[in-house]
């Protein structure tokens, strides 16, 4: 029977190209038509530790949740056989190496002593020694599923005769025997992960024809009973192209397209890689034709990075930076500069796990508060959310005007989750946002007011548009001279703030929340971020199960869309609105306090660094409902 | 020429009486007059303290930010906008105290911006603390004891970190300075003027008379060149190791002038042009980003040229 969704997992040491096996697999199911997302689980760490790729598939939807259990367990280790063994669903498949079926728990030395401890328990259970042979065993005889040793080093000594390599170079094949298993259980020709192949490696025709050889032996190993076992309904969705790319790509083009033409940051996970794809696009240009240039500058810091973009936006540039917390901590001194000379300036923020250096790899929402509160004084700016790829790419447009039309700094709240996530997304349609550059001026003459008091929102005469202007940290008057006058302290200081205002009327309260859920819902979840696609995902399969609830996903938290928050939440017994957070503290339920005095008293949360998973969601929902519980912290997830 | 008074603006120049920074200062409108730059070519910028206010004196564009940052605010400045003449001018205590990674980064960047440190060894504006350039065991008068923490020395930090115009100069012989920022403004690479600057409100060690007893012209002293005249390593070797030696002079006699120059090491420009060659021509500050009708310019024709890589075309029929 085809599946109208699927669900697998790819897992092997950091640095043996699981990352890369899950950048095919989407290119090549988006090319079929499938919509597909991944998420990416890592340790801090380059070479050897576990890491593993989490998919969701849909025949009818660009997936926005991912769920346990797994149709295909995938593994190329043992750490990934005993870390997710038990993670295979009912008729699924395990499939992995026959070479360490006799490798037992303590010979695998790269595996976290608390990690170990839990499998160990789990072995426990089942009353046997923790083996992979053992983890197999529990697969086919405890959870009604397939497991498939395959003989890695029989399909690599084949491959590497017939390629006629080196037994060196054909290791650097060996992540595709997952891709040839994946595509053996899913049931895919395999003339479509060539496709995949060609898309990540442009064409390549060699390192193409080498995978493809691992994947044909591959898939001849992998027994009939398991084959197609996993196979998905003819695909639905209504796409002719897609872009397939991680959230970090997918911001970066944003940027491009939004007009960000300087980009500043110093390296920090996961922040960096949405920098290194913009410089390799700096020089935009079709046909040889140039479009426009764009400069990516790696600082010595984030001080200089936030500041060298504040110095470039003077120039009257679209300028941002990317970084994560410890990079934003450094950054807020520059921030208040930006907010007190009304200078325009995307901030793109990847949370990770926090305080100080936390989980360096791992998701979590945990800067809301900081972001709204950053930097000493009072100025504005703008804080958005965005829940998914897609939202991420609009929003970024729709920032870089913000900034502009208000002369003000814009903090983009992402995160990790984002940031790792390769999925396939439609198309993105640019002219659907307008470039709105506010009040720029770039052809002026002499000495100019730069905060001419006649407007809340000046003209803004670039340095180097032949106007001259002065700018300063200390407060100053309409010359952007200093100035310690009470009374110019309090123009200047309402001017700032009457922005606050002016971007409540201005920016329309759809773009700052969205409430999905019709009127006679009978309760609500609250979130944002990435929490999203898990929301919504969650209430469909409880709508079937007879729950009928809604969700409220916040994104623009200053301005916050106060009155249709309350009003919104004001329909709903409080009992039966439930705060669905990355963090402990329920910061959105903090935020929406002190903005609409609405005390939000249940929570989900979850803060171990995974992301929220559909099927946790669901149970801690109906707990929270019938009224077992009032705080449910997740935790599902290695 | 453009006259000097044209470099001047309105705003009172609250400096104490006879600090050097009024030295500085008219040094500074001098050299722009002289070099005819127009006044809106120009970005002064200044961090905190007395040397901040700099900005607010020139009648250029004026950026006055933050303790220590600077350079950086002025390499987003120049990289976004290549065409313009973007000055520093900081303290001591801002240049290579807080902000000493940025100065150490902006000379192994030899992006092409003028570094001038109001060097008077105190901080003035918080009430003449030690600042990076006072010696270990010197003790100013706002001091309650000598100072523990020894200095560091800007010329040859400078040369250490690569900029390829390095010079000390004097707040009151200002035509001397004026000189030396003319030809740092010409020079095309990061350059850096250590103005030796009297404080005559915290500063009592290093007073006009402690200066007028040691000074000396660098280009006094037989065969003294600092300039290097062609890409020859060995040369490049031989000026620096000489540079480096007379940085080390300070005590009777304190040398004054451009210790280094070297006009042939690429600069940052340089070598932005080398990555994207359409970057002096299109540079950020030139770019259009919108068509007409407000739509971005990378439209989706655009954006399927640029992202090729990531688009997948869906098969019509699956298998």
């Amino acid at each position: 029977m085809a599946l109208k969704e699927v669900h697998l997992l790819l897992g092997g040491p950091q640095g043996a190209g699981v990352e890369t096996s899950a950048s095919v697999l989407t290119a090549s199911l988006a090319g079929l038509g499938y919509g597909i997302m991944s998420d990416r689980e890592y340790y801090s760490n380059i070479v050897g530790r576990h890491s593993y790729v989490h998919f969701t598939i849909s025949a009818t939807s660009f997936p926005r949740s991912l769920t346990y259990p797994v149709e295909l367990v995938g593994a190329m280790d043992a750490e990934s056989v005993l870390t997710h063994f038990h993670e295979v669903a009912p008729g699924g498949v395990l499939v992995y190496d026959a070479g360490v079926d006799k490798t037992k728990i303590s010979q695998v030395i790269s595996m976290e002593p608390e990690v170990r401890e839990r499998v160990e328990a789990r072995f426990k259970e089942y009353g046997l020694e923790p083996t992979v042979g053992n983890a197999a065993k529990i697969v086919e005889e405890k959870l009604n599923a397939h497991s498939v040793p395959l003989d890695f080093r029989k399909i690599l000594d084949e491959a590497r005769q017939k390629l006629g390599v080196s037994s060196v170079e054909v290791q650097r094949y060996r992540n595709s025997i997952l891709l040839g298993a994946a595509a053996a259980v899913l049931g895919v020709d395999p003339e479509v992960i060539r496709d995949g192949l060609s898309v990540r490696f442009k064409g390549n025709q060699k390192i193409v024809n080498a995978n493809m050889v691992v994947i044909g032996l591959t898939m001849e190993s992998v027994p009939k009973d398991v084959r197609g076992l996993a196979k998905l309904d003819e695909p639905k969705l209504d796409v002719e192209e897609m872009i397939s790319a991680s959230g970090n790509d997918v911001i970066g083009m944003a940027k491009i397209v939004g007009g960000v033409r300087y980009q500043s940051y110093y390296p920090i996970t996961p922040a960096s890689d949405e920098s290194v794809f913009i410089e390799a696009h700096q020089a935009v240009s079709v046909d040889g034709k140039p479009v426009g240039s764009i400069v990516v500058f790696q600082t010595e810091d984030e001080l200089a990075a936030i500041n060298s973009a504040i110095g470039a936006a003077l120039t009257g540039v679209r300028a941002a930076t990317a970084t994560s917390g410890p990079g934003f901590s450094l950054m807020a001194e520059g921030l208040g500069w930006a907010g007190h000379n009304e200078v325009p300036l995307l901030i793109t923020f990847y949370q990770r796990g926090g305080p100080s250096t936390g989980q360096p790899t791992r998701g979590e929402q945990a800067d809301l508060l900081f972001s709204l509160f950053a930097s000493h004084g009072e100025f504005p700016r703008i804080v958005i959310a965005s829940g998914d790829i897609e939202e991420a790419f609009y929003d970024t447009l729709k920032a870089l005007n913000w900034a502009e039309r208000f002369q003000v700094p814009v903090i983009h709240l992402v995160d990790k989750y984002m940031a790792n996530v390769i999925s396939a997304m439609r198309m993105p349609d640019p002219s659907k946002v307008k470039v709105d550059r506010g009040k720029l001026i770039l052809k002026a003459s002499g000495p100019m007011k730069r905060f001419d008091l006649s407007d809340p929102i000046s003209p803004r005469p670039a340095i180097g548009s032949g106007a001259i202007t002065w700018y300063t940290g200390d407060e100053h008057n309409e010359w952007g001279h200093i100035s310690e006058d009470p009374i110019n302290r309090v123009k200047m200081y309402d001017k700032r703030m009457k922005k606050l205002e002016i971007m409540d009327q201005e920016i329309p309260v759809e773009e700052r929340a969205v409430y999905y859920g019709d009127d006679n819902a009978d309760f609500l979840l609250v979130g944002w971020g990435f929490v999203k696609g898990a929301a919504l995902d969650a209430l469909e399969e409880l709508k079937q199960e007879g729950y009928h609830g809604a969700y409220l996903h916040l994104k623009v938290f200053s301005p916050f869309p106060s009155k249709y928050v309350a009003d919104i939440l004001s329909k709903f017994d409080p009992k039966r609105v439930i705060d669905v957070e990355h963090n402990y503290l329920g910061q959105a339920a903090k935020v929406i306090e002190m903005n609409t005095g609405f005390e939000i008293s249940r929570f989900i949360l979850k803060y171990t660094g995974r992301p929220m998973y559909r099927m946790e969601l669901k149970e801690a929902v109906k707990r929270i409902l019938e009224g077992k519980s009032v705080r449910e912290v997740l935790t599902y997830g290695e | 020429m453009a006259s000097e008074a044209a470099y001047r603006t309105n705003v009172w120049v609250d400096w104490c009486p006879a600090c050097g920074n009024f030295g500085i200062l008219t040094a500074m409108q001098r050299a722009l007059a002289e070099l005819n730059i127009p006044p809106d070519k120009v970005v002064d910028v200044s961090g905190i303290g007395c040397s901040g206010k700099t900005s607010h004196f020139l009648n250029v564009n004026g950026v006055h930010n933050l303790h220590g940052r600077s350079i950086p605010y002025a390499e987003g400045i120049k990289l976004a906008n290549p065409e313009l003449t973007v000055l520093v001018n900081g303290g001591d205590g801002d240049l290579l105290g807080i902000g000493m990674a940025h100065f150490v980064a902006l000379g192994r960047r030899n992006l092409d911006i003028k570094v001038i440190i109001h060097d008077n060894q105190v901080y003035g504006l918080t009430k003449g603390q030690a600042s990076p350039t006072l010696r270990a065991g010197q003790r100013v008068k706002s001091m309650p004891l000598p100072n523990m923490q020894d200095w560091v020395n800007p010329i040859s930090v400078a040369l250490a970190s690569g900029y390829t115009f390095v010079a000390r100069a004097y707040a009151l012989w200002i035509d001397d300075l004026k000189e030396i920022l003319k030809a740092a403004i010409k020079h095309r690479g990061a350059a850096v003027i250590d103005v030796l600057q009297p404080c005559p409100t915290w500063n009592n060690i290093y007073t006009p008379d402690f200066y007028k007893q040691r000074l000396y012209k660098l280009d006094s002293e037989k065969d003294w060149d600092p300039y290097v005249k062609g890409p020859d390593p060995k040369e490049v070797a031989e000026k620096l190791s000489r540079a480096f030696a007379k940085a080390q002079e300070w005590g009777d006699r304190i040398p004054v002038g451009i210790f280094y120059a070297n006009p042939y090491v690429e600069s940052f420009v340089d070598n932005v042009s080398k990555v994207n060659p359409m970057y002096m021509q299109m540079s950020p500050a030139k770019n259009v980003i919108a068509k007409d009708d407000g739509t971005p310019i990378v439209d989706v024709p655009t954006m399927r040229a640029i992202f090729k890589d990531y688009i997948i075309n869906v098969r019509k029929k699956h298998n």
